[in-house]
């Protein structure tokens, strides 16, 4: 226990010069970075859907989550630049309504694939659909 | 040390009840997103998934983009998940996948992910966070745009319930679709009839595609019985 005490007597430190102070100020007032880490969160959560799961439907799901959290910073930074008054503040929404338009487009090309992958193969699991593996 | 923090305008921070359901819905939102990618079942996964879009959506609404929120809910929530639980449907085995431990298991490539995860968390936090921190605290401008934002917001009219102002940010969306982003706005009506043309051409059956007169009817003949038979025969 004692190789710690530097640590405790850093935090409590830390607490005294009011750090823990700052951090309660942006947990009741979040602003730009908490939007900027959920989206980096449901990001990386999308992304070890992509590279885990063995159901292609389930991967398109990921992948879904992934374009939405792309859609959200676009969103957090157009309101951002609409507060702070630089760039053009509803590209970021304009950007989002195309993402969403081919998010839409991609789904359904996408199962019309797994559909007629699902006839001729007859399995949804994609270490199975190894047709084009060289 | 007051004075100075007023002189300060208060960039995009929300408060009071709004950073309440920030944290209600961000957590909701990571939660589903987590439970997406580990459900077993895939139509649990699609209902996680659309849990997780509706709390995304509430988050947009937070942002002051309902136009966005309810394009999310119409589009992904009542069009795109509709179509992922009736192909979850059509082509569900029944099979639950199973867990493959075999994944964490590799000590060489495991660590080299570790290394590389370590490096970029590095260069974010020690660079392109502090740069990009400093590129966007403009004060000023920051100043300028507060102004101009209370000057409009002072011109709209209340709301019905009486406390909020109605916003007029769905008719500014829509005039910067058809204007900022005419070209793109038209790319995207192509786009979406390639898709409907792409789906219906991916999903026929070789039967729908031979009444169709596009497939040979001699290349079926030729091909494997099983297609032959499926062919009509006149």
């Amino acid at each position: 226990m004692n190789h710690l005490s530097p640590l405790f007597a850093l935090l409590f430190q830390e607490v005294s010069h009011g750090r823990a102070a700052t951090a309660l100020e942006g947990v009741k007032h979040p602003d730009l970075s908490k939007f900027l880490v959920i989206a980096a969160i449901l990001f990386v959560i999308g992304v070890a859907g992509v590279l885990t799961r063995r159901n292609i439907i389930v991967i398109f799901m990921s992948i879904e989550l992934i374009l939405n959290a792309a859609n959200l910073n676009f969103i957090a930074f157009s309101r951002y630049l609409q507060d702070s008054g630089g760039g053009n503040p509803l590209a970021g929404q304009v950007f989002t309504v195309f993402i969403i338009v081919v998010a839409a487009a991609e789904a359904a090309i996408g199962l019309g694939i797994v559909i007629a992958l699902y006839r001729n193969r007859e399995t949804i699991w994609i270490d199975e659909i190894d047709l084009m593996k060289w | 040390m007051p004075k100075l923090k007023d002189q300060r305008p208060k960039i995009m921070t929300l408060s009071g009840w709004e950073s309440v359901f920030f944290w209600i819905f961000s957590i909701a939102a990571i939660l589903a997103g987590l439970l997406t990618v580990m459900a077993r079942n895939a139509v649990h996964s699609a209902l996680f998934l659309i849990s997780s879009l509706v709390s995304v959506a509430a988050l947009f609404i937070l942002l002051g983009a309902e136009f966005i929120a309810g394009v999310q809910i119409l589009v992904y929530v009542g069009g795109v998940m509709v179509l992922f639980l009736f192909v979850i449907m059509l082509v569900n085995v029944g099979a639950e996948e199973e867990g493959r431990s075999a994944i964490f298991n590799r000590p060489p490539q495991v660590t080299a992910a570790m290394v590389f995860l370590g490096l970029l968390a590095l260069v974010l936090v020690l660079y392109v966070i502090p740069e990009g921190a400093k590129t966007l605290k403009n004060p000023e401008k920051q100043q300028q745009a507060a102004i101009a934002r209370e000057a409009r917001e002072q011109n709209l009219q209340t709301g019905a319930t009486g406390v909020s102002r109605i916003s007029k940010e769905t008719e500014r969306v829509g005039m910067s679709l058809y204007t900022y982003a005419s070209l793109p706005f038209e790319i995207a009506s192509l786009l979406l009839l390639v898709a409907i043309i792409g789906s219906v051409m991916l999903a026929r059956t070789l039967k729908q595609e031979i009444a169709a007169d596009d497939v040979d009817p001699e290349v079926t003949e030729h091909d494997d019985p099983k297609m032959s038979v499926s062919a009509p025969s006149e």
